[in-house]
């Protein structure tokens, strides 16, 4: 393998989002630095400005079709990477918003936390353009270090120390078992990058290797059996940051994902698809289960994001064009539904300072803007019509049950019935049962705001779902090479084609 | 109007209910009057479909398509045939009458009409949909705001572990006083029927996903697919597919109905629910599930249930007398009328099971009739709750002399729940009776007892509340005096007693609907099973295989049956 840096200026472009990223959390880190009397909220909004011209800028690569790979493969831009920058860059927005409050209960270092968000979403958007087995490795470790911090950003709580450092050790033990993987599947094939391995065969040292990166990435995205750093971490870090880590590092592992089993392992899967049943089916049963028993939001939401995950994996398990189709769609129906719920958990806690589901008791009464809010938060994650989570969840059971994977939809719709249970607690709390205190509550106009859009992604995605539908259809076209002849029909608009 | 008709149905409701988020709930004649307006919009588009509704034409009518997602292969798929038409219609009344029959509840009004009017358009979802995808979509969506108003506005039900009798005769509801833990509370109601009805939905749906793989189509549209049945026959885990899936959603859509064993979330969510709800809930509601078992088993796999459908004749049995024998004992108005409703629905089933025209045409035409009749009796139960606060008969009594509206109206929903002649459920109780006899004489017998037990039951509740020794508790009840508290029960009274008397139309429109459906089912046996003359046209009927009744089927058909059937009345 050779690595030629001898690349044309143009070359440089499909950097462009990431570079300019860059340039510009140098400049909020500077502007924090060189006048500290700047009100924080500022910088928030300054941060959020480079956001929003990185996705415009990802936006006119997507209507432009700009595709193309860089260093030797290494970097991957395809429309599946501008999907993916896009929920990261959207959810990176939404949860900025959503701290501005939240980030004055900080004692020190309030404009470095919009430092950290933004540097967390850059090594994020780097996962998802990852194509090789090193830049995954580069790229994760980068993400996950902002987080590190942000987890435990507030220092004189026992609970977030414990979180962080929860997260940290198993962080790094899931970083050993990658390094590990990636040597023994590089000694084994020579190769790094995903698509030149496609044609290797499958030796008990490849098995063992891809084995332990999918460990290292079932610890990102928290699947049973490898979720035991989430309840505690969810629970401990601020909830601005938990509200991040469960949206944008389980996306950018999805990309990962994706590509090592749909492009680099494609041809081995009979073998890989009864690993992945086997997780699915464990993550949902297990964590729809615990969560029924928990007290505080926090855990609750950690739990129901545990069994979420193992409802993408059926998808992925279903291995199939459709079934990454259906993976995109429903972390976009994620998306919403959860940085919304997690909003309501922020709103509810500057005005109460509690996350105890007790503590929701007659939400209806003292803000109904806030229950009807969460109502439909939780109804959309439970998987109830007309949202976007039951859109998904169906996208989902359609693309399994045309690859025949009965077992796994028969306990999917059971683990429905089940979190129907715990969201429904929720609901309860909410609107059946009366307030102790009856105060209304108070909504920042920033928290507002991500409430609205949560409210209005939600919706429209469930009631109108064609052109999310063909965006993500879009935007995995790539895959329809490799996995085999798909039994999905595509039909594409001609101003959609890619 | 015209082609639109269902549009307007369907949307009215829901726009109602957009428009309510943005009043304020300090404005409660403001809110009464927004969701009064959008249910008549929703009444009136309903009885002109009715009306419209061409029953010499017969098949699907006022066909709405709208493309929805051509990856999933969903369209917004809407149209109405004899069975859907008198049920849309049906839904629209009670939740004009809903409307009305709440209109005195103080607490959140504005959020309680906007789940009772998001309720109602999801079950008027369910009546017009062609598409498994939105049928599916609406069913489910009908249950979320069951709990909000349950839970909500709903009452506890302190006397359910009373319901035992005094002498010893322990007639409890096993299921549900097993799974009680001794907790009475609506929120436990609510809890339950959520649970209950999502987890046999997701049955259903398991059933309406391998239709979708099996057929191959890549679409979910029921015409579509109702001419691939025969895709499904193929042999797996020692049986064939089709009879899986015809179990699944069979006993998936079965529970809403509620077919007994399934039915133990139905009293105690009819106890706990507020009058507009359990109106609502009985009268539609529950219809939900037969109508579906007919849209979805009936119409794509006929074969499957000609060969599986003595299953629901067997349960239907159970059903009724079970049924019948608890709402005697029952001690809680709602209880009875809960149970009473449960027991109806065995009728339904029967008549579904007997499969021939004048049974299931018989089944439709009682789902009609039952929704006036139930709603009657849960609007006065409800009456009589809000005034006196307790639905325990034994404490209730002598009301007549404060309320003889109320006690009169309570009469004529007893005669039309018995199935008196001159109400519309005498008519549809007579066909099933005489539909099924030939097949099924054991159920019927079973059914005329459960008539017996009707007439018992219903007149010992109406001895305990109205008649007899009044308690001075409840001296300061009083009657319905005004137009908007009599307006709902005079209208279902109409509608019962002049469909009644006047059944011809109501009587065409559910054979247009029901006769290509049998045909279809009943086509490769080429003698039908109703040997008493009465089904004499299914011979004809057989060589009709495309499934929509062509005109001349039609009007072979009509004379010789409707003589029949007409005769037996």
């Amino acid at each position: 393998m050779t690595f030629s840096l001898n690349m044309a200026f143009s070359d440089l472009l499909l950097l462009l989002p990431e570079i300019f990223l860059t340039c510009w959390l140098c400049v909020v880190l500077i502007v924090d630095f060189a006048l500290p009397r700047l009100p924080k909220e500022r910088l928030a909004y300054l941060s959020i400005a480079g956001l929003v011209i990185t996705l415009g800028c990802l936006g006119w690569f997507d209507l432009n079709h700009v595709s193309g790979t860089l260093f030797g493969n290494m970097f991957v831009l395809d429309r599946m990477a501008i999907f993916f920058k896009v929920l990261i860059l959207s959810a990176t927005i939404l949860v900025i918003l959503a701290s501005i409050e939240y980030v004055n209960r900080f004692t020190l270092f309030r404009g470095e936390y919009y430092c950290l968000v933004v540097m967390a979403a850059l090594g994020m958007m780097f996962m998802a353009s990852a194509n090789d087995l090193l830049s995954v490795f580069v790229s994760l470790e980068f993400a996950t270090l902002g987080f590190y911090v942000l987890v435990s950003y507030l220092r004189d709580d026992v609970a977030s120390n414990e979180g962080g450092l929860k997260f940290f050790i198993l962080g790094v033990f899931a970083a050993g078992l990658l390094a590990y993987g990636i040597s023994l599947v590089y000694g084994e094939t020579g190769k790094l990058v995903f698509s030149e391995m496609a044609s290797a065969q499958p030796t008990p040292g490849l098995i063992i290797g891809f084995l332990l990166i999918f460990a290292a990435l079932g610890f990102k995205i928290g699947a049973v059996p490898f979720h035991s750093w989430i309840p505690d971490t969810y629970h401990g870090a601020p909830t601005p940051v938990t509200t991040f880590l469960s949206i944008a590092p389980k996306g950018a592992a999805f990309a990962i994902l994706l590509r090592i089993f749909l492009v680099a392992l494609g041809t081995f899967k009979p073998l890989w698809v009864s690993l992945l049943v086997a997780v699915s089916i464990l993550s949902m049963t297990y964590a729809n289960i615990v969560a029924i028993a928990q007290r505080n939001i926090k855990r609750l939401l950690a739990y129901s994001g545990i069994a979420q995950v193992g409802n993408v994996l059926i998808g992925l398990a279903a291995g199939t064009k459709m079934g990454s189709d259906a993976i995109l769609f429903y972390l976009l129906a994620y998306l919403f539904a959860n940085i919304g719920a997690f909003a309501v958990v922020i709103a509810v806690s500057q005005a109460i300072g509690r996350d105890e589901i007790e503590d929701y008791r007659g939400l209806s009464r003292r803000s109904p803007f806030l229950a009807f809010a969460m109502l439909l938060f939780l109804l959309s994650l439970a998987g109830v019509p007309p949202l976007a989570g039951f859109i998904g969840k169906l996208y989902i059971f359609v693309a399994a049950i045309k690859e025949g994977l009965y077992t796994l939809i028969a306990v999917g719709l059971i683990n429905i019935v089940i979190s129907m249970y715990y969201y429904l607690i929720v609901v309860k709390q909410m609107y059946i049962n009366e307030p102790l205190d009856p105060s209304p509550i108070a909504i920042s106009g920033p928290m507002k705001a991500v409430i609205y859009v949560g409210l209005a992604g939600t919706l429209v995605i469930g009631i109108y779902p064609q052109p999310f539908t063909d965006w993500v259809v879009s935007a995995t076209l790539m895959f329809a090479n490799f996995v085999g002849p798909s039994v999905t029909v595509i039909p594409l608009g001609p101003s959609l084609g890619g | 109007m015209g082609e639109y008709t269902l549009l307007y149905i369907l949307f009215a409701p829901f726009a109602g209910a957009l428009a309510l988020i943005f009043i304020s709930n300090r404005q409660p004649l403001l809110v009464r009057s927004v969701a009064a307006t959008a249910a008549f919009v929703s009444l009136l588009a309903s009885l002109y479909l009715f009306y419209a509704y061409d029953p010499v034409k017969g098949g699907f009518q006022f066909v709405q398509k709208y493309e929805w997602s051509t990856q999933l292969g969903i369209s917004l798929h809407l149209g109405v045939d004899g069975i859907g038409t008198p049920l849309v219609l049906a839904s629209s009344i009670l939740l004009f009458a809903g409307i009305f029959v709440s209109w005195h509840i103080k607490d959140r009004t504005k959020e309680f009409y906007i789940w009772l009017l998001i309720l109602a358009a999801a079950t008027i979802g369910v009546f017009m949909s062609l598409d498994l995808f939105f049928l599916y979509f609406f069913y489910e969506m009908s249950v979320i705001p069951m709990y909000l108003l349950l839970g909500m506005w709903g009452s506890h039900t302190k006397k359910y572990l009373e319901m035992t009798d005094p002498e010893g005769l322990k007639l409890r509801d096993s299921v549900g006083f097993i799974l009680n833990f001794g907790s009475n509370s609506k929120e436990y109601a609510a809890m339950k029927l959520v649970l209950f009805l999502s987890a046999f939905a997701v049955v259903a749906l398991m059933g309406i996903l391998l239709i979708y793989k099996y057929s191959g189509l890549n679409t979910f549209d029921i015409l579509v697919l109702r001419e691939q049945s025969n895709l499904m026959n193929i042999p797996v885990l020692g049986t064939t597919l089709d009879k899986i899936i015809w179990v699944l959603v069979f006993f998936g859509f079965a529970s809403i109905a509620p077919l007994w064993p399934l039915h133990s979330w139905s009293p105690v969510g009819h106890a706990a629910a507020p009058a507009a709800t359990s109106m609502l809930h009985a009268g539609v509601l529950m219809k939900l599930g037969h109508f579906s078992i007919i849209r979805v088993a009936f119409e794509i796999l006929p074969e499957t249930t000609r060969e599986l459908m003595p299953i629901a004749a067997v349960l239907c049995m159970f059903s009724i007398i079970y049924g019948g024998f608890v709402a005697f004992y029952a001690k809680d108005t709602k209880y009875v009328i809960g149970y009473s409703s449960s027991s109806h629905m065995g009728y339904v089933f029967l008549g579904m099971a007997a499969l021939n025209y004048i049974s299931l045409s018989g089944a439709v035409i009682y789902m009609f009739a039952h929704a006036m009749a139930t709603g009657m009796l849960f609007a006065m139960a409800g009456w009589v709750y809000d005034q006196t606060h307790t639905r325990d008969i034994p404490s209730l009594g002598g009301l007549s002399n404060k309320m003889p509206f109320i006690s009169v109206c309570f009469v004529v929903g007893c005669m039309a729940s018995i199935g008196m002649p001159g109400t519309v459920n005498f008519i549809a109780e007579i066909m099933i009776i005489v539909g099924s006899w030939d097949k099924y004489p054991l159920q019927v017998i079973v059914a005329m007892l459960g008539i017996v037990l009707t007439l018992a039951y219903l007149f010992k509740m109406m001895r305990g509340l109205f008649y007899g020794p009044m308690n001075q508790k409840y001296s300061h009840a009083h009657d319905a005096i005004s137009t908007v508290d009599r307006l709902p029960l005079l209208i279902m009274i109409a509608i019962s007693i002049g469909f009644g008397i006047f059944p011809m139309h109501l009587y065409d429109v559910v054979r247009s609907g029901v006769d290509p459906l049998v045909a279809r089912i009943t086509r490769v046996v080429p003698v039908a099973q109703t040997g008493d003359g009465l089904g004499g046209g299914s011979a004809e009927m057989s060589p009709e295989p495309t499934g929509v009744a062509s005109v001349a089927a039609n009007k072979v058909l009509r004379p010789s049956s409707e003589v029949s059937g007409r005769g037996r009345e």
